[in-house]
């Protein structure tokens, strides 16, 4: 019995050669050393990507890739479906997770000069999964075809379209036609199920092959310095002396994608699926289209960048940041590894995160949009209305009515766009508040047209009102002016009539 | 390898415990039918309508609004629920109120504008004797009379303002406003800012509709012609555009 069981395993191995892979892959001798938490991270992203997979698949079968259809078959998975929100959940935050391990990973690697020779082509790699799954990240945004899908592509399309000579290729290549539908939103999902994750698993293998080939980096050493004569040597006498094989010493990556399940796991059911939110339909005004969270960084820089700015920021940076990547390993092909003694290397770690980070930031708190439904279904709070009077109210109700509300909050509450004027009459007179109103600027527009006179002064004696009670309005630098030769005019109680005399 | 295996399992059981628990619809994260877009046309209920397009400028059961209470129950008894619809729908023209029927441009159909309009009228106080909505324009002369007895002790003297209230003869307030507003004012008060209503000026002795229409002209006597408001609108003196 036994013996037939043997040369059925023997039978297969000779067609197999299971024993040989196992030694080349799993078995295959790996420094000590990097059986460490900081050499986790790579395993995790390939977990995350295999959640992606999985969900993915699932998703697939209920998601339907046409404009009439796609926001639907979310719902359908949201509340129809047994346990569809729980594949949708995992996917978002399995995508989320892939994305913050990955830049863990890439840090890490930096960091450990694992990039430098002989692992060139490893770091490359690298790069190339990057830009993938940043692909995938988008594009997965795009197949919720929501309005923050919607205007997303809107922007791609956008920044797409200054593309010198080939811009309108481009723009129709990605849309397949000049609006956003369902041509656009099949060749999105070509390119999420299809493309990306194809073109992922060809350089995950390349990217595992070279990992095989070349080795895992060691712990660098402060002051062991890289040479390519010597390298190859210097790493084969380590394995020599230390060398373990790779099976043994995952226990850490076991823990480590064990906890990131977990995360995963807890995030879908304690926070739940993103969206699907307002339907891509660009009559519904949508005060504020915010894209997922490895993009809000570019959200807000795009939105503080200076006029006239774009191509700096759509062009010219991505294009120095894909070089000076692709080009690290041989701009510093080799010395010194270990990050005690690469401050510069620190200081981009540091600089980088600090700037992603505070974008990301300011993308989430920033008041980008106006407070489109303040005029009408926010009111002001009662201090701020109470003991004034009647003419008073009647600009209150201007400032409602003419939507100031929308941009210019009051304690507070209201759009962020222009000042908050909770105590405006504090910093500015009378005068000053019409020419404001009725010229504008500063990146408010000017109401002369809209506003007959009488609301202008309405409006501005009601601001004038705006002054916290043991604080003085503000007054006039020098009396008021008037003409040669005309008699000074009669100053009226409260200064908020600028036209007693005019 | 030998911590590994119990790390296994426990996040083996952990995931499974979890995903048992994915079944069970208390769970914060499952999409709640409550938390579905619905479209603007599909809102039935009086008090998100009121509070999305009213409460900014009428205030609401927790805040004032600049503009006059619309559920003021004394106003509510007043006003015609046709009237009261018609405002609503179309908007008064010449005064900041917009109309909000899809047909005027607003955002409500007219299932929505009944919907306001019928729980509004179910908070009419139920009182009789009331003087009408509205009234033929009256006398200004006596008017003058009126003010000085019910209106005169907080707005002071001639309207122009006393300790308690703010002036009334304000040229920009009163073309800003229509006859028929003031006379609401004057019928319903502003009790949210302390404006009492016709009844209680005068304890005891509320004032008719007639001396309501009295006071109205004699306020409306106080408007600039269009030549004295343009004069009054060039905001310098030599007259240059704005």
């Amino acid at each position: 019995m036994m013996t037939t069981l043997k040369n059925i395993a023997l039978w297969f191995e000779r067609r197999l050669h299971l024993v040989k892979l196992y030694e080349q892959t799993a078995g295959h001798p790996v420094p000590k050393s990097t059986g460490s938490w900081f050499y986790t991270f790579g395993s995790m992203t390939l977990t995350c990507f295999v959640i992606q997979i999985v969900t993915g698949i699932f998703l697939a079968m209920a998601y339907v890739p046409s404009a009439a259809e796609a926001y639907h078959s979310l719902e359908l998975l949201n509340y129809a479906q047994p346990l569809g929100w729980v594949m949708r959940g995992m996917h978002y935050w399995g995508s989320t997770m892939m994305v913050i391990v990955m830049m863990c990973h890439m840090t890490q690697v930096f960091l450990w000069g694992a990039y430098k020779y002989p692992r060139e082509l490893t770091w490359l790699s690298g790069c190339v999964l990057l830009v993938l799954t940043l692909g995938l990240a988008f594009s997965g945004q795009v197949m919720r075809f929501d309005a923050d899908a919607y205007w997303g592509v809107g922007i791609g399309a956008a920044v797409g379209g200054r593309i010198p000579v080939v811009g309108d290729a481009v723009v129709h290549l990605l849309l397949g036609g000049p609006i956003i539908g369902t041509d656009a939103l099949s060749r999105f999902f070509s390119l999420h199920v299809f493309i990306l994750p194809g073109s992922l698993l060809a350089f995950v293998s390349i990217h595992l092959r070279l990992v095989l080939g070349k080795g895992i980096n060691e712990q660098p050493k402060p002051g062991v310095l890289v040479k390519r004569e010597t390298y190859d040597q210097y790493y084969h006498g380590i394995i020599k002396r230390e060398g373990v094989p790779f099976a043994a010493i995952i226990n850490k990556d076991v823990v480590a994608n064990g906890i990131l399940l977990l995360v995963i796991v807890a995030l879908t059911l304690f926070v739940g699926p993103k969206g699907p939110g307002i339907p891509a339909n660009p009559p519904l005004v949508i005060p504020e289209a915010k894209p997922d969270y490895p993009f809000l960084w570019l959200f807000a820089a795009a939105a503080l960048l200076p006029n006239g700015s774009e191509i700096w920021l759509f062009f010219v940076f991505p294009a120095i940041a894909a070089l000076a990547l692709f080009a690290l390993p041989f701009l510093s092909n080799e010395g010194e590894k270990h990050w005690r003694r690469r401050p510069v290397s620190i200081a981009i770690v540091v600089l980088t995160y600090l700037g992603v980070g505070l974008l990301t930031y300011e993308a989430i708190v920033g008041p980008w949009s106006p407070h489109m439904d303040a005029w009408s279904g926010l009111p002001i709070k009662a201090e701020y209305i109470k003991g004034r009077t009647p003419v008073e109210l009647q600009g209150a109700l201007v400032f409602q009515n003419m939507q100031c509300r929308n941009c210019h909050a009051i304690a507070g509450e209201g759009g962020h766009r222009g000042p908050d004027l909770t105590a405006v009459a504090t910093r500015m007179t009378n005068p000053q508040l019409v020419r404001q109103v009725i010229q504008g600027g500063g990146n408010m527009p000017a109401y002369a047209r809209n506003l007959s006179p009488e609301e202008t002064r309405a409006l501005v004696a009601y601001l004038c009102s705006l002054h916290p009670p043991n604080v003085p309005p503000a007054r006039e630098a020098v009396g008021v002016l008037k003409p040669i030769g005309e008699s000074s005019p009669t100053p009226t109680p409260g200064g908020n009539s600028v036209t007693s005399n005019q | 390898m030998n911590f590994s295996w119990p790390s296994i399992l426990l996040s083996a059981g952990v995931s499974a415990g979890l995903f048992a628990m994915s079944g069970c619809d208390q769970l914060p994260g499952k999409p709640k039918e409550s938390d579905r877009w619905q479209p603007p046309e599909a809102i039935k209920d009086f008090k998100t309508l009121f509070g999305a397009n009213c409460s900014a400028c009428h205030g609401d059961d927790t805040s004032i609004g600049p503009s006059i209470s619309v559920q003021n129950p004394l106003y509510l008894a007043v006003i015609p629920k046709d009237i009261l619809r018609k405002i609503i729908a179309d908007g008064i023209k010449g005064t900041p109120m917009p109309g909000f029927a899809k047909a005027n441009g607003g955002d409500l159909t007219d299932e929505q504008v009944d919907i306001l309009v019928n729980d509004l009228t179910s908070k009419a106080a139920q009182q009789t004797n009331l003087p009408p909505y509205s009234a033929a324009p009256g006398d200004a002369n006596h008017g003058s009379e009126v003010y000085n007895q019910y209106c005169a002790n907080c707005h002071g003297q001639a309207g122009q303002g006393g300790e308690k209230a703010g002036a009334v003869v304000n040229p920009d307030y009163l073309h800003l406003v229509s006859d028929q507003y003031l006379r609401s004012v004057v019928i319903g008060g502003r009790p949210e800012l302390g404006m009492w209503n016709y009844q209680e000026f005068v304890k005891g002795h509320p004032m008719s509709s007639q001396e309501i229409a009295d006071v109205v002209a004699w306020l409306g006597s106080h408007r600039l012609t269009n030549q004295e408001g343009n004069a009054a609108a060039s905001p310098t003196a030599n007259g240059s555009s704005q």
